[in-house]
């Protein structure tokens, strides 16, 4: 065998495998999603094609607003909370005056590695109305607060969504410090010889130079408050009613709780529409520009 | 001077305050694990137990199979790694350091799955998985993990195999090694640091996945940790002492994992932020 085709050989042997398995575990079924969100499906049954149905029944279902409404939310909270705190937090941490960085780093990530479920579980005691540790700091405040966290109409969704944040904001402070600790030296000392102050310095010099760290962050913290589920399953199974639904509460109940598999996979090529629309805006408006040092 | 003072304090301050956030509710779970429902919701809400029951690990171990879930979550974890470390090194070895047409569009392709959600997969998922008969078995949930961590571990292992220097292959050609040897005894030594880091990065997500693994099995004797855990909570729903432990034990293994190699963690994290959205 000739040199070029041994070559040859071995670039199959490497890419194929991987190729082959990426696209059949996960960009067919892709394929499959869109699909079948056209059809009338059970998931035994011949699937009978229904054209826009299951989207149009999608619209006129109560439980699709609610869900809309609660991704958006979810994404509104993982966003103040982990790129806005993040970020604070992050500053803060850079500054050359703290001692034990990465001990305040570590400490802060290790929510992360910890199981969804679990924390879950953690918070369903949390915000236990009574007696939970939330309602008994209020007390112990003297505060009013004292509520059903996870029952109440206008608390639920914000209580989960809090959940998850507080689990993950952990990610985006690394990211967010790493890239402080990539920022060069030099640009910081005109800012000290002006006598610009400490948060002002920031504002003009730190924060600008973070947008591609911001683009990423912002893509996952919005697309996981979209696809948001574990955390509603576990601590109100969606409820009370449907207050805490999401898209993929709707996917995963209508598919694997009533087999409608077509129904679902509607949901769920809605929930693929939604974040490719908003990386799309995000790709469009943040960080337009390449940053160079 | 009094103002570096107060900046000072004020720095430390914001730090700490947020150490409490992200550390007292884990705290006080330990704390809970060891006390009665009593004790948890009204009399000792906040503190020490008064008195250390152990009696709740007891009963978590009595009532809550950990060993098997702990099996199960470690077969689980292990398999994932093992085949999305073995898929993402070959593939990446051959588009950062072959000469071909398509190098970087495959590139692309395969970075891809780091923006989709894997629920979106769930119900053709499943048909593929019946039609193989893979329900109940680990691969129904170690395959689907792999072909999603593919796409983090294929970022990783290529930036680290680019940082390499051209020479390395070269000089293995004159030593008359052909590719399969200078891959494997030459070019994946030179990455453990990365396989390390894509390692430990994969197995926690393995370790603590949920939606896949509930929908993918449905034998109890199949199940990983947060099902158990999901399965504990709506059986001993009402003795927060012990499920209190069951999440302590539970745990316990993910957070030594990360103190172990908090730094491989940080690392992969950020280098795989440096994708293009």
């Amino acid at each position: 065998m000739s040199e070029k085709w041994k070559n040859k050989v071995a670039l199959l042997v490497f890419t194929v495998p991987t190729l082959l398995f990426f696209t059949i575990i996960v960009f067919i079924p892709i394929l499959q999603t869109f699909q079948k969100s056209f059809f009338d499906w059970d998931g035994l049954s011949t699937p009978i094609f229904i054209g826009f149905d299951n989207y149009l029944r999608l619209f006129d279902d109560p439980d699709f607003w609610v869900s809309l409404k609660n991704g958006l939310i979810f994404a509104f909270v993982l966003v103040v909370y982990q790129i806005g705190l993040g970020t604070i937090l992050a500053i803060v941490l850079s500054s050359k005056a703290v001692r034990g960085r990465k001990w305040f780093k570590t400490t802060f990530f290790i929510p992360v590695v910890l199981s969804g479920v679990m924390v879950s579980q953690l918070w369903i005691a949390i915000y236990n109305p009574e007696g939970g540790l939330l309602n008994s700091i209020f007390a112990a405040l003297g505060m009013d607060y004292q509520q059903a966290w996870l029952s109440g109409e206008h608390t639920s969704i914000w209580a989960i969504a809090f959940t998850n944040a507080w689990q993950n904001m952990g990610i985006l402070l690394v990211l967010i410090y790493t890239a402080i600790k990539s920022i060069p030296e030099h640009l910081y000392e005109a800012a000290l010889i002006d006598g610009s102050s400490f948060w002002h310095t920031h504002r003009k010099i730190t924060i600008p130079l973070l947008s591609e760290t911001y683009k990423f962050g912002l893509i996952i913290a919005i697309t996981g408050g979209l696809n948001a589920f574990q955390n509603m399953f576990v601590m109100t199974n969606g409820g009370p009613g449907n207050i805490s639904y999401t898209f993929t509460f709707m996917m995963y109940k209508a598919a694997f709780r009533s087999n409608e598999y077509g129904y679902g996979s509607a949901a769920a090529a809605i929930l693929v529409i939604e974040c490719l629309l908003f990386t799309i805006l995000i790709n469009k408006f943040v960080a337009r520009e390449k940053i160079s040092y | 001077m009094i103002k570096r003072l107060t900046n000072g304090t004020l720095k430390y301050g914001s730090l700490l305050l947020y150490v409490l956030v992200s550390l007292y509710p884990l705290v006080w779970l330990l704390f809970y694990s060891f006390k009665d429902n009593e004790e948890i919701f009204s009399t000792n809400v906040f503190g020490i137990p008064k008195e250390w029951r152990v009696e709740n690990y007891v009963n978590a171990f009595q009532s809550f199979d950990l060993i098997m879930y702990f099996k199960n979550s470690f077969i689980v974890s292990i398999g994932t790694v093992a085949l999305t470390v073995l898929l993402g090194l070959m593939f990446s070895y051959a588009s950062a350091r072959m000469k071909w047409g398509l190098s970087n569009a495959a590139r692309i392709y395969m970075t891809a799955g780091m923006f989709i959600p894997m629920q979106i997969i769930l119900i053709p998922l499943l048909m593929i998985v019946r039609s193989m008969h893979l329900q109940n078995s680990y691969l129904a949930v170690i395959v689907p993990y792999a072909a999603f961590q593919l796409s983090f571990a294929c970022i990783i292992f290529y930036a680290f195999f680019r940082s390499l220097p051209k020479e390395i292959e070269e000089s293995a050609a004159i030593d008359g090694a052909n590719v399969y040897r200078t891959f494997f005894s030459i070019m994946v030594p030179l990455v453990v640091p990365a396989i390390a880091s894509v390692s430990i990065f994969v197995f926690l997500f393995a370790w603590n996945e949920f939606l896949v693994a509930l929908v993918m099995i449905s034998d109890n004797a199949l199940k990983t940790l947060p099902l158990g855990l999901l399965y504990f909570q709506t059986q001993f729903s009402s003795d927060w002492g012990a499920m209190g432990a069951v999440m302590v034990l539970s745990t316990v293994p993910t957070i030594l994992v990360y103190l172990l190699f908090s730094e491989q963690v940080e690392n992969a994290l950020t280098v795989s932020s440096a994708v293009k959205g």
